[in-house]
């Protein structure tokens, strides 16, 4: 064989071992292993951290709250939906409670064009009075319980049963003797028959409401609703207890007033008539509905940021207002 | 023990991948191409003996993931959009995002729909940043004949061009159906982009690679939903197993009239659609 051939030969030779050597040094050890690309790459991308801990994972420690919200029409929106992703809290971060829920709610719930007719949606501008959401509904159980029961009943009957069983405590006029019980008189007939129905059932409890409801009838809730809220209120105003009138009026122009009016006149007949109430009964209850011994979920969440003070005040100022234009006001919003 | 001088372990890795080559080689001119077979088969019993991959929890060959959206359900609230920017660490910006909501509005009169997502500026200005996402309520007030919303995301096609232009290997299509990057082999040139007939796909500038959605293939194998998926307050998003006849996707397949994007392009998309319209590609 001619000498130059046996180099040209050899030159090819040491070039293809030249450029499989770099091939196999080049490419990585996994490259080709299931295709045309580098398989440790996948378990690379698989081992990334999840942000987003799903609502289980926040179970562990809010159960309460977890508990209410997957039994209302909120259960599809999870925790982290709203509160941002879960990762690194609680040991490194804080989770966000958002301030400004009119921004956060709209996001869902403002009327636009283009969302399906069955998401509730509101004009903002005519829903909620500049109002934040919060005030009324709870964002973990969102609906308001706050259709009126229909009250048909008989006064005269509803009498009788008040001087047998209520007027005791109550006193004869649907108004209490002293400042621990609340004054019937003149409230909601709707309320009235909802909140016994809640003793009756045990849905509420109370030392000494509880076994009296239980003896009433279905019946005599109706009668006794009926009775109460054709009472005169006249004379409820007793001296106020305890607190800064003024600052009960800011807070309660802020927090009550959509559902209890301005002046505790509730717009909404199964809501009460706080006006004139008792001051010591107001304090009692707004603490019960604080530390869960109440339960609605409106008022667990109106009540959530309240101070004792703020609830002196509150009181105080309810106390003070007088309860006669409510009288037979029964109109629906 | 005798501490080894990084660089010299290196050469010597060198020197032990050549001294291979030059075998090979050798093996190649005398007896054909049988060693190389013999290589190849000999590596492919190695990884499927050692038990599942990618992960050990986790066998991607049981797996075959579909993503499903209901656009009669979407109400527009971009919870999708934040999710994904923060479980994936999307830049924070309204323009680079792995999905998006488009917002079709037919007004009376017109023939064409008016189109706008997030990153609309009248969308940006309403939100009042771009890391806030919101659809403005523009249209409140105009005589809107019809109007919704059409979540989007990767497709995860199963003929995906994306991966047939990539040049390095760097983007590819795994066992279970998703497409994937490799950030470590992505040499930035995008024509991955310009491939993609969906504009799934963005370019990185500050990490220099092309990213897209990934189904969240770190959740997935985790035995968890994807982010956007998990947040969406209304179940118009629907993921799941195709193999399993009673996941939410093989129900949403098989108790609706489901399409695809864009059929025509060969694709073969992975994301099944109900309540699209006309006008939506």
């Amino acid at each position: 064989m001619p000498k130059h051939i046996v180099r040209l030969i050899i030159l090819i030779v040491a070039g293809i071992a030249a450029g499989w050597a770099a091939k196999s040094y080049f490419t990585a050890e996994s490259f080709y292993e299931y295709g045309h690309y580098r398989a440790a790459s996948v378990p690379e991308i698989a081992a990334q951290e999840p942000a987003y801990q799903t609502p289980r994972y926040c179970q562990a420690c809010h159960g309460e709250r977890h508990a209410q919200w997957s039994a209302s029409n909120h259960k599809t929106v999870i925790c982290e939906t709203c509160h941002g992703a879960a990762q690194g809290h609680p040991q490194k971060a804080k989770l966000s409670i958002p301030a400004d829920t009119r921004k956060l709610c709209t996001l869902c719930h403002e009327a636009m064009p283009g969302r399906p007719r069955t998401q509730p949606q509101v004009v903002l501008a005519q829903h909620s009075g500049g109002q934040q959401c919060i005030v009324c509904h709870n964002p973990h159980a969102p609906k308001i319980a706050g259709v009126p029961v229909k009250v048909a009943g008989d006064a005269a009957a509803g009498a009788t049963k008040h001087a047998a069983s209520c007027a005791g405590c109550h006193g004869a006029k649907g108004i209490s003797p002293n400042d621990t019980w609340p004054n019937l008189a003149g409230q909601h007939g709707a309320y009235l028959a909802r909140i016994l129905a809640a003793y009756k059932s045990g849905d509420q409890k109370d030392v000494a409401m509880t076994p009296l409801a239980q003896a009433l009838s279905d019946a005599d809730i109706q009668n006794l609703a009926v009775f109460y809220a054709g009472l005169s209120c006249n004379g409820t105003a007793t001296k106020p207890p305890a607190g800064d009138v003024a600052a009960g009026k800011a807070l309660a122009e802020k927090n009550c007033a959509t559902c209890h009016g301005q002046t505790g006149i509730a717009s909404n007949p199964a809501w009460p008539i706080l006006a004139g109430q008792k001051g010591g009964y107001l304090v009692n209850v707004l603490k019960a509905f604080r530390g869960g011994l109440r339960k609605d979920p409106m008022m667990a969440g109106v009540v959530r940021g309240l101070s004792d003070a703020d609830i002196a005040n509150l009181a105080a100022y309810y106390a003070g207002q007088r309860c006669e234009p409510t009288m037979q006001v029964g109109r629906t919003p | 023990m005798k501490k080894t001088n990084p660089a010299l372990a290196a050469r010597r890795a060198f020197l032990r991948r050549l001294g291979r080559a030059a075998t090979y080689a050798g093996a190649a001119l005398g007896v054909g191409s049988l060693g190389g077979v013999q290589k190849v088969a000999a590596k492919n019993e190695s990884t499927s003996g050692t038990g599942s991959f990618p992960t050990k929890d986790y066998d991607w060959t049981k797996r075959r993931w579909a993503f499903g959206v209901d656009a009669t359900k979407c109400i527009g609230c971009l919870r999708c959009v934040e999710a994904c920017k923060r479980e994936n660490n999307v830049p924070g910006d309204a323009h680079h995002f792995r999905t998006w909501v488009e917002r079709y509005v037919y007004l009376e009169g017109e023939d064409k729909a008016r189109i706008d997502s997030h990153h609309d500026p009248v969308n940006i200005a309403a939100s009042g940043s771009e890391r806030e996402y919101r659809f403005a309520n523009r249209y409140k007030d105009a005589k809107v004949e019809k109007a919704f919303f059409v979540p989007k995301l990767c497709n995860q096609c199963t003929h995906p061009a994306c991966v047939q232009v990539c040049p390095t290997g760097a983007t590819y299509k795994t066992v279970d159906g998703v497409v994937l990057i490799d950030e470590k082999y992505c040499i930035g040139c995008q024509y991955c982009v310009q491939a993609c007939p969906y504009g799934a796909r963005f370019f990185n500038a500050r990490k220099g690679v092309t990213e897209k959605c990934y189904w969240c293939y770190h959740r997935i194998t985790k035995g968890l939903q994807p982010a956007c998926v998990e947040v969406c307050p209304v179940g118009a998003r629907i993921f799941g197993d195709l193999n399993d006849k009673q996941s939410p996707i093989s129900l949403f397949i098989r108790n609706n009239r489901v399409h695809v994007l864009r059929p025509e392009t060969g694709n073969a998309p992975n994301v099944f659609y109900v309540g699209l319209d006309k006008d939506v590609v």
